[in-house]
């Protein structure tokens, strides 16, 4: 299990009145447990499997020696892209309103929207319409002058819980967790998660980890994977 | 019908071409790379044609106006015919011998009028670099049988002076731009306005085509996707609340030896306390 949450006792470091030897040996190693898991955090930078297969484009159709494609060479027309208005993912009772946002022109980082209400979805990759690729959305874990955001509570998401994506005209498409995974911001393998090949799925990404009081930047990222069901 | 020495000059110019071409690109590219991506652009206005590479017909009926591939060509040198549809290929209407064909590249081979309005194959290296986030890349490639011209996008030139058969290129913002072509350095549209998408991540190649004095100037275009970037970060909260600081490995190894000498006490105690 390399999703962070999975080998984590987040609800059985048992502290109970010591009463026998056996409670007493059980609480004490639960304990050093917890310490020696639960206090240092999440495992950062391990990917987990489940994305990385999520991720994996599917095998190239094998070439038909016979036929070359032919295309009319008229000029693109834009394509038709299903924006998602609204996040719901009731596990962490988040019901958010998701903004079509792209690339700030004086970083090249990903906009997102300065409202941590609202979360931003990539408008340059997949939208609700497609068929394959990362779905990104990505939200504030909290701001310095706003408080927590609508990703407060995403590293809390566990494998299985339901997220759902609405569009415009209120259909939604739904996904379910496979992993919630933490990376350093220097070492996240950005191009899987803003790849537009591989299985349909969405990708739920904020900050985490330790805070840096100088700079006020986190560590980390915090990335939800999720697919569609 | 070209005769065999004009054959030879057009073969020699497409060589040198798709040479000069590659050249830039060849420190780019890895050393074992042995196949390149090669489209097929035909920009040669009312002449349907069947296409033959290396004598063998690859194409039928391809028309003015169309993309084909890209097929995947090993490196090397390759003779290509154009032939009327149905036509044996000793009657070729254009041929090129030897064109060709480097490692690892994105060419599109583009049958098209010179600037005096002869047929001729030239090849292009498309560049496939990766564009940044939020970018997409435009090439105008003049293959048209007209002076020098100007591309405008929203009435200003971006590229200026481009001649047959050169290219000009930009990565731009992604979106929808109004371009339009005027005679070099006046505002005598030579092809009207019309809007572009320019894709993220994708390299659009627009080819001014047909003939000027034959009023049958126009575009083909060509877009090639997957040149996207990821953006260079995500970042997402500045206020700290979520917090989690590292715990100092050695406090952590301080405290789990407390912790199993603590545990080591009690059950003593407990051990004593039960055999009394």
């Amino acid at each position: 299990m390399r999703s962070y949450f999975a080998g984590a006792p987040r609800h059985h470091g048992a502290r109970r009145p010591v009463m026998s030897r056996r409670n007493l040996l059980t609480g004490s190693l639960g304990a050093a447990a917890l310490l020696a898991t639960g206090c240092t955090g999440p495992r950062a930078d391990e990917p987990s499997a489940d994305v990385e297969a999520l991720a994996s484009p599917s095998p190239a159709p094998t070439a038909q020696a016979t036929a070359v494609p032919v295309q009319p060479g008229a000029l693109p027309q834009a394509g038709k892209v299903v924006a998602p208005v609204r996040l719901r993912i009731s596990a962490m009772g988040l019901d958010a309103r998701v903004q079509a946002v792209g690339i700030d022109p004086r970083t090249g980082d990903f906009a997102v929207p300065p409202s941590v209400d609202s979360v931003g979805w990539y408008r340059f990759g997949p939208g609700l319409e497609a068929t394959g690729g990362s779905i990104v959305i990505a939200g504030h874990v909290d701001s310095a002058a706003q408080g927590k955001g609508a990703f407060f509570g995403l590293r809390e998401l566990d494998a299985g819980d339901q997220v759902e994506v609405g569009d415009r005209a209120a259909r939604v498409v739904r996904f379910q967790v496979v992993a919630v995974e933490q990376f350093r911001k220097t070492k996240i393998p950005l191009a899987r998660y803003f790849a537009r090949d591989g299985a349909l799925r969405l990708s739920l990404i904020t900050c985490g980890g330790p805070f840096d009081e100088a700079s006020r930047h986190y560590r980390d990222n915090i990335v939800v994977t999720a697919r569609a069901v | 019908m070209p005769t065999s020495i004009v054959r030879r000059l057009l073969a020699l110019g497409a060589v040198t071409a798709a040479v000069t071409a590659a050249g830039g690109l060849a420190t780019a590219m890895p050393a074992h790379a042995a196949t390149s991506k090669v489209s097929v652009v035909h920009g040669i206005p009312a002449t349907p044609v069947d296409v033959y590479v290396n004598g063998k017909a690859t194409l039928k009926n391809f028309k003015p106006g169309d993309v084909a591939g890209p097929l995947d060509l090993a490196e090397g040198s390759y003779d290509i015919d154009l032939t009327k549809p149905g036509e044996p290929i000793d009657k070729a209407i254009l041929s090129v011998d030897g064109a060709a064909v480097p490692g690892g590249a994105n060419i599109s081979l583009v049958a098209h009028l010179d600037e005096a309005g002869k047929p001729k194959i030239t090849p292009f290296v498309n560049d496939v670099s990766k564009v940044g986030a939020g970018k997409a890349r435009l090439i105008v490639r003049h293959t048209a049988a007209a002076p020098a011209v100007d591309v405008r996008a929203g009435g200003t030139p971006v590229f200026k002076n481009l001649t047959n058969p050169n290219e000009a290129k930009a990565d731009l913002a992604a979106g929808t731009v109004s371009a339009d072509v005027v005679l070099a350095g006046t505002t005598t549209v030579a092809i009207p306005a019309t809007d572009v998408d320019l894709k993220e991540g994708t390299a659009t190649i627009v080819y001014a085509t047909g003939s000027a004095q034959d009023k049958t100037l126009g575009v083909v275009a060509q877009v090639i996707s997957g040149l996207h970037s990821a953006p260079g970060g995500v970042p997402s909260g500045d206020g700290g609340l979520a917090d989690e600081p590292g715990v100092n490995v050695w406090w952590l190894a301080a405290g789990v030896a407390v912790l199993l000498l603590l545990t080591a006490g009690s059950v003593r105690l407990a051990t004593r306390r039960t055999t009394r």
